[in-house]
């Protein structure tokens, strides 16, 4: 028994003390990381005829990140959002990446796209400065936020001043012809992802930081597609170009004792004109087009004090945003809304932020009738990324 | 909207042509009759310290993340993803890299 539990004793610490000697624990090439953000929060709405109050099921976006090599790497992100009763889960993107050279990455998969800078770059809830989206993004949006194809990007240092592009190919969108949701026809759907006709969309952008600090930049996209409908229908050959200008401005100003940052972007869209089908109540049919042109806007402005004496004071954010949303005229889904957004953020860090926010929104037409509604929305909200 | 999709098409595709050119030639011949110290002393009046490029570039989207929050190891992977994400140059994210994991 005392020899079996010497030799059982050599064998535990001799290779511990092998492990301890030849191990020299160095990081190994490959990387995998979790990361991501989650948000959950509390919402008031007021629509004059409906009040509505609510805390939020929380939002959770797990980012996955492997590094392969100096070159190469996958992200991915899914989404899980509690939406009424059901769990809904999405994926976000996932795409391979790999730096052809210095001023050269190619990208393919699902991709963020970058049409602008809103949904590429500041709508995770971490990073928006806002509980939600401008006017004009998400669900009936115009802007696209990824697509499936492939995309060549990258960045040139031009002494000072940079310049940065991104030129892609996606399965693009496809419009909406009304057999389904009436009263959506003629809407670009851009959350599918099974190409049904042979036509891709091509878009880009180009975006110039005219100043050595980077502190500002402005950029150009356009997305554009020779067809939107399906193989052999009538709207195959529907297509659609649109276009969106940014601009940011990020900089500490000492005469303000913080930091302002701002932020701006229009996107147009034009949809070649197609003839849809009105369903009356007594079952007859009526054909019907309309100029299938929408826009919109949102400008928003933070301010930091960063250099305040307080602590306390150091942690505030003061947000204004002013964004609007011009569906055309004709469509079932005709609306012109504006809305002004107000809010005062406390960041508890660099990526958790507790945001107050006012928000009051005109809404005429649109999906809940023809008249003028006035919706007012106090949300307290906290984000987290990690 | 034919005219524009093909316009649209012939743009972009001039665009990757000229970038590929661009991105693909080196200019490293251009330097080799210069004296190395002149290039030096050009390059330290010019170069920024990651410290600074931490501040600007990260602030352009999100709050500059703290140093301390990742090794080292982690900081390669964000880098490179941040490099292609935020079209940020070579140069920019090596130095931001080289500051986050010098202060971490």
């Amino acid at each position: 028994m005392k020899k079996l539990f010497t030799i059982i004793t050599i064998f535990v610490l001799g290779g511990t003390l092998y492990g301890q000697t030849y191990n020299t624990f160095e990081p190994s090439k490959t990387q995998f990381m979790l990361r991501g953000y989650g948000h959950t929060g509390f919402e008031y709405m007021d629509s004059g005829d409906e009040t509505e109050s609510t805390f939020l099921g929380s939002a959770f976006a797990p980012i996955f990140l492997y590094k392969h090599s100096d070159r190469l790497m996958f992200e991915a992100e899914l989404e899980f959002v509690l939406e009424g009763d059901e769990l809904e889960t999405g994926l976000e993107y996932a795409d391979v990446m790999y730096v052809l050279n210095k001023n050269m990455t190619v990208r393919a998969g699902k991709f963020l796209l970058p049409f602008g800078t809103f949904m590429e770059r500041l709508h995770p809830a971490w990073i928006n400065r806002l509980p939600n989206a401008p006017l004009g993004y998400g669900h009936d949006g115009i802007a696209p936020s990824s697509g499936i194809g492939v995309e060549l990007r990258g960045a040139f240092d031009l002494g000072g001043p940079k310049l940065n592009y991104s030129v892609y190919s996606t399965n693009g969108p496809r419009i909406k012809d009304g057999s389904e949701e009436p009263e959506e026809a003629g809407i670009l759907e851009f959350e599918n992802y099974e190409d049904t006709n042979l036509a891709k969309a091509f878009g880009g952008r180009i975006g110039l930081l005219p100043f050595s600090d980077s502190s500002t930049e402005i950029g150009f996209s356009a997305y554009s597609t020779s067809g939107t409908g399906e193989q052999d229908s009538d709207f195959e050959d529907i297509g659609a170009f649109l276009y969106a200008l940014d601009f940011s401005l990020v900089k500490q100003i000492p005469g303000l004792g913080g930091i302002v940052d701002a932020k701006a972007q229009y996107n147009s869209s034009n949809v070649d004109t197609a003839t849809f089908i009105e369903m009356h109540e007594d079952g007859d049919e009526e054909e019907y087009s309309f100029d299938n042109q929408s826009n919109s806007f949102y400008g928003q402005v933070s301010y930091r004090p960063t250099m305040s004496g307080s602590n306390f004071v150091k942690n505030l954010e003061f947000v204004a945003r002013y964004s609007d949303f011009n569906a055309p005229e004709g469509a079932e889904w005709e609306e012109k809304s504006k809305q002004y957004a107000f809010g005062l953020n406390y960041w508890l860090s660099w990526r958790s932020v507790v945001k107050l926010s006012y928000q009051t929104t005109e809404t005429e037409g649109g999906h809940d009738g023809d008249g003028i509604t006035n919706t007012d929305g106090l949300f307290l909200h906290w984000a987290i990324g990690f | 909207m034919k005219t524009v999709y093909k316009l649209s098409i012939a743009l972009g595709l001039m665009a990757v042509f000229g970038l590929t050119v661009v991105a693909c030639s080196s200019t490293k011949g251009n330097y080799t009759d210069v004296p190395n110290d002149e290039v030096a002393e050009t390059e330290f009046k010019l170069e920024k310290s990651g410290a600074q490029l931490w501040g600007e570039t990260c602030n352009r989207c999100h709050i500059a993340p703290s140093p301390s929050d990742y090794n080292d190891t982690d900081w390669e992977t964000i880098s490179l993803h941040m490099r292609i994400r935020a079209n940020l140059t070579e140069h920019e994210s090596k130095k931001i890299e080289e500051f986050l994991k010098s202060a971490n």
